[in-house]
């Protein structure tokens, strides 16, 4: 796991909550405000000069103000189980397009494919490249990305990114 | 003149979101159109009058770019203007599309940034007074 990859994870998440869905976030060290939580959980993966996937966790209880807050509805007005969850990997998308630049420069190029809802045929992450966890008003979340190829000390973006201590 | 709009992502918040602050920007609007990916967004194109189409990049099917680029090879859709609106953060593909004469907004865009692309793209005169 990359520590500096970890850190802008979390950066870049809660930025892009804050601006896309006026949810403000800290961040946290351990998964401990996640436990007993029902979880929604979105990927997206992405292939260019390397492949990978991200993957955002967040309270079922957080997804109707996720959803109602980027979509900004009339009060009252309900929004279905698959608005709330097409917000979700809305935020992911914008999440991942906001990282690679950061990670691996701006001259690469990617492709991103469409986000997609983990179920229990998804495969395991063992051993993702990064993590990290926000607190958020109504639990926490956890954001991952996985890498496909042991270059976490090769990213060229993080050294520039990262600035001086 | 009322504008005419297509609206071209795979994801139906986006259109949503774009579509809000497009209402909200004071343009003065005709139709909105909408499509989930490139193939879709040429087939209203053949199908409607659109003065102005804002577009992502990543989508199934068919891209944005790849969109865009078939627009530039007929003769009768390659001056409509066209914003597009993604997470693509490669400065190599963002100069490649403004070089075709395209706008870039980069998500996430505030309703703000929105207005003033559409503002400078198609000028002030489609968009209402201001009440004093």
């Amino acid at each position: 796991m990359n520590p500096a990859l970890s850190r802008k994870l979390v950066e870049v998440t809660a930025d892009t909550l804050e601006k896309m869905a006026f949810i403000f976030t800290f961040p946290a060290e351990d998964v401990a405000a996640m436990e007993g939580q029902i979880q929604e959980v979105v990927r997206v993966d992405f292939s260019g000069p390397f492949g990978g996937g991200m993957e955002l966790s967040l309270p079922s209880s957080a997804l109707a103000e996720l959803a109602v807050n980027m979509l900004g509805t009339e009060d009252g007005e309900e929004l279905s189980a698959e608005q709330q969850r097409d917000a979700l990997k809305e935020l992911i998308n914008v999440v991942c397009g906001n990282v690679l630049p950061v990670v691996a420069g701006h001259v690469a190029e990617f492709n991103l494919r469409p986000p997609y809802m983990v179920s229990g045929e998804s495969p395991i992450w063992d051993d993702p490249a990064a993590v990290g966890y926000l607190v958020l008003e109504s639990g926490a979340c956890r954001v991952r990305m996985r890498i496909d190829r042991s270059l976490a000390q090769e990213l060229p973006g993080l050294d520039a990114a990262d600035g001086p201590p | 003149m009322a504008v005419n709009l297509l609206i071209v992502d795979d994801s139906g918040v986006m259109r949503s979101m774009i579509k809000k602050s497009v209402q909200m920007s004071g343009l003065q609007i005709g139709e909105i159109h909408q499509a989930a990916n490139g193939r879709e967004g040429l087939n209203a194109l053949d199908q409607h009058w659109i003065d102005l189409v804002i577009t992502d990049i990543n989508m199934p099917v068919m891209t944005g770019e790849e969109m865009i680029g078939q627009m530039h090879d007929r003769p009768d859709l390659k001056s409509i203007p066209t914003i597009v609106v993604s997470t693509e953060g490669s400065q190599t593909r963002i100069e490649r599309l403004k070089r075709k004469g395209l706008r870039f907004i980069h998500k996430p865009f505030s309703p703000e940034m929105l207005r003033d692309t559409v503002k400078d793209v198609l000028g002030s005169e489609v968009f209402y007074e201001p009440s004093a």
